[in-house]
């Protein structure tokens, strides 16, 4: 049962697995589902794993169980529209109504004429409300108001009536807000980058091993002999590079710099430097990028375990990062292009990362950053891209 | 596993206004007899719907809180070593050392796999703790049985515990985890769910009252920029504070004064921002 439904939440991309339709089937075979509205919370529940892609799913029930077409209404369809409603206005004026939320009396002295124009409008009120989004009344022949014949009879709980089916609900689309990714807060960055930590003995032993006193005690015939060791302390360094160059990258900068700072108490040390666009001879410890230069050469002499990430969009004319004298600064004059400063810190420091607030899809479109990926590991800037940096970073070769 | 007891079905609970959805949501769940994984905004409710379960069931309610350090077998029991060791060695116990099982204390998994009637298990902010205890325990959940290594013991469930799962994260749990739950997301309430819940409450709640406190609190709930959103809870704990504040009219709300922002705005930077949005509603 409902096989095609199951293929095609596969197919729009929701991860939905056989185990999970299985267990909806026994679900159905028990009896627990009687209707509907039933079937598409537990449904939901059972197959669809997270609320990122609820929305996805309403669009997929409403399409198979109501006829609703997956695509943007047109004028033409929604005229169409309009002329059902008006056939199912003169057929039961009374239901239409209700189902609308429309006052019969005030509309029945219009002309059919009127009424078209009448239910044009509200059509497109409804399509401009749902953000073009599927066709909230199906078209074909079908009766406009057919969600009235899923009414639910189901149980009413906290003295609340719902009064809306299942089909007219999953229209309704209401976690389309959950489908896109939610802005990530400083905490959950900061979580994230918790895991970058390189733990070793540091400082006073003044932590129990419980393990080694139980063994040195029955060692020491039941005389109670406490083993002490030292904490364990994180000595991974950080440099962190960040372009704050351009009006682009200006919302990225606060958050980053931030969640950095979260995490500091978690790194031995902790350098930020600042460039725009990409990295020629000098790099900056100050914002403006003025007082405090640093050469680029030095990296060489630092720790080569340090972790090195760069913030940047990596977007920028071809010639910046390629040409020998690419800076678009003018006193900013090197002999040496750009590409070549940073592969030579890709080579320096063997976990470094590039982070990038452009989303994965948009890489491609940007020559630049094609480059650049080939030889500097690139992350989205995103709870996952975050995650996948940690890791790569984190990685043993 | 012994269910002889015809399945009960949930419908809410004094202090809690439950929407249809979830209501058949919980009763599918538990039929299925599997964890329901609840997620959501803080303060929708997630942890509140054990206490409804437990309570509308006429069930005990176990609570097992996560948290970063813990270790699987920390919820299913502890071996009391160090209260043996000082028996053995001072012998003022009415224990016997030489019996282990004394010592052994059941962890909250434990204590409702061994109840003798069914129980309500919540199991709170699942995602404070790694991946690898998430997978861990929910092999644990799904055989409904467990080793006392130390006195070579299974530890077989009664009863299948109802299992409800919260968690507070933006970034979903590992897939073997998911397959094994039941999944639902507490949206936040709409305002007229939201009056129903206040009067749950508050039963005597002064009808201008609530229509302006809750009309204010989604006014509020619109401001930009703000990292922790004023949830149910907070709208509850500041119509507490409302109450209990002999001075406070209710006109003064709808003129745009709010008093005691700091109970709907937790966050130092959050809160300063509120301020800012709030000072303009009085223009």
């Amino acid at each position: 049962m409902f096989t095609e439904f199951f293929y095609t939440l596969r197919k729009v991309g929701i991860p939905v697995n056989p185990t999970a339709f299985l267990r909806l089937q026994r679900a159905l075979s028990m009896g627990l589902i009687n209707s509907v509205d039933d079937f598409y919370t537990s449904a939901r529940a059972v197959l669809v794993k997270s609320e990122r892609y609820f929305d996805l799913f309403d669009q997929v029930f409403a399409h198979h169980f109501e006829g609703v077409e997956l695509t943007d209404p047109t004028g033409v369809e929604l005229a169409e529209a309009a002329r059902a409603l008006l056939d199912a206005w003169l057929k039961d004026p009374q239901a239409l109504a209700d189902a609308l939320g429309i006052d019969e009396e005030s509309l029945s002295k219009l002309s059919p004429e009127e009424l078209i124009d009448y239910f044009l409008e509200r059509l497109k009120e409804q399509t401009e409300a749902h953000h073009g989004g599927s066709k909230w009344i199906g078209t074909g022949g079908t009766s406009p108001v057919g969600h009235s014949g899923y009414h639910p009879g189901g149980m009413r709980v906290g003295g609340r009536s719902m009064g809306k089916s299942a089909v007219k609900v999953a229209l309704d689309r209401r976690y389309r807000d959950y489908s896109h990714e939610a802005p990530l807060t400083r905490h959950h960055m900061g979580e994230a980058l918790k895991r970058l930590r390189n733990m070793v003995p540091m400082g006073p032993k003044d932590q129990v091993n419980i393990d080694k006193t139980i063994y040195e005690t029955m060692k020491n015939g039941g005389e109670i002999e406490i083993v002490f060791d030292r904490r364990l302390k994180d000595r991974l360094k950080v440099i962190l590079a960040i372009d704050n160059g351009g009006w682009s990258m200006d919302p990225y900068i606060d958050i980053v710099q931030s969640l950095f700072d979260y995490a500091r108490g978690q790194f031995k040390d902790l350098k930020t430097y600042f460039f725009h666009n990409t990295i020629y001879d000098y790099v900056w410890e100050d914002p403006p990028r003025r007082s405090k230069p640093f050469r680029v050469d030095e990296f060489a002499r630092l720790d080569p375990e340090t972790r090195f990430v760069i913030v940047g969009d990596a977007s920028m004319a071809p010639y910046e990062l390629m040409a020998t004298d690419g800076s678009i600064h003018i006193e900013e004059r090197s002999g040496r292009p750009s590409i070549e400063r940073l592969r030579s810190i890709a080579d320096t420091f063997r976990h470094c990362a590039w982070l990038n607030p452009k989303s994965e899809m948009e890489w491609p479109y940007t020559r630049t950053i094609t480059v650049i990926r080939e030889f500097f590991p690139m992350f989205e800037i995103t709870l996952d891209g975050l995650e996948k940096m940690v890791t790569h970073l984190m990685s043993k070769n | 596993m012994p269910d002889d007891e015809t399945p009960r079905r949930f419908t809410g609970a004094a202090k809690y206004v439950l929407d249809e959805e979830l209501a058949n949501i919980v009763n599918i769940t538990m039929a299925l007899e599997m964890p329901l994984l609840l997620k959501g905004e803080p303060g929708t409710g997630k942890t509140m719907l054990a206490h409804a379960i437990a309570e509308n069931l006429t069930m005990p309610l176990i609570v097992l809180n996560v948290k970063s350090s813990m270790k699987l077998i920390d919820a299913l029991y502890q071996y009391d070593t160090l209260t043996r060791l000082n028996d053995s060695r001072f012998r003022d116990s009415s224990r016997d050392v030489s019996k282990i099982e004394d010592y052994i204390k059941m962890g909250k998994i434990g204590q409702a796999f061994v109840s003798p009637e069914r129980v309500v298990l919540l199991i709170d902010e699942i995602d404070k703790a790694d991946t690898d205890f998430q997978d861990d325990m929910l092999d644990v959940l799904d055989q409904m049985e467990f080793d006392i290594l130390e006195i070579d013991r299974t530890i077989k469930a009664n009863y299948r515990p109802v299992i409800v799962i919260t968690s507070n994260a933006k970034k979903d749990l590992s897939d073997p985890f998911l397959g094994r739950c039941n999944f639902h997301h507490i949206a936040f309430p709409e305002p007229d769910l939201m009056r129903e819940i206040v009067q749950v409450h508050f039963p005597n709640i002064d009808r201008d009252l609530l229509d302006a406190a809750v009309n204010t609190f989604y006014r509020l709930r619109e401001f930009k920029e703000v990292e922790k959103k004023p949830a149910t809870r907070e709208l509850i704990n500041w119509i507490r504070a409302l109450h209990a504040d002999p001075d406070f009219r209710t006109k003064e709300l709808v003129k745009g004064d709010i008093p005691y922002l700091g109970v709907l705005f937790k966050k130092s930077p959050d809160f300063a921002l509120a301020q800012r949005y709030v000072s303009r509603f009085r223009l």
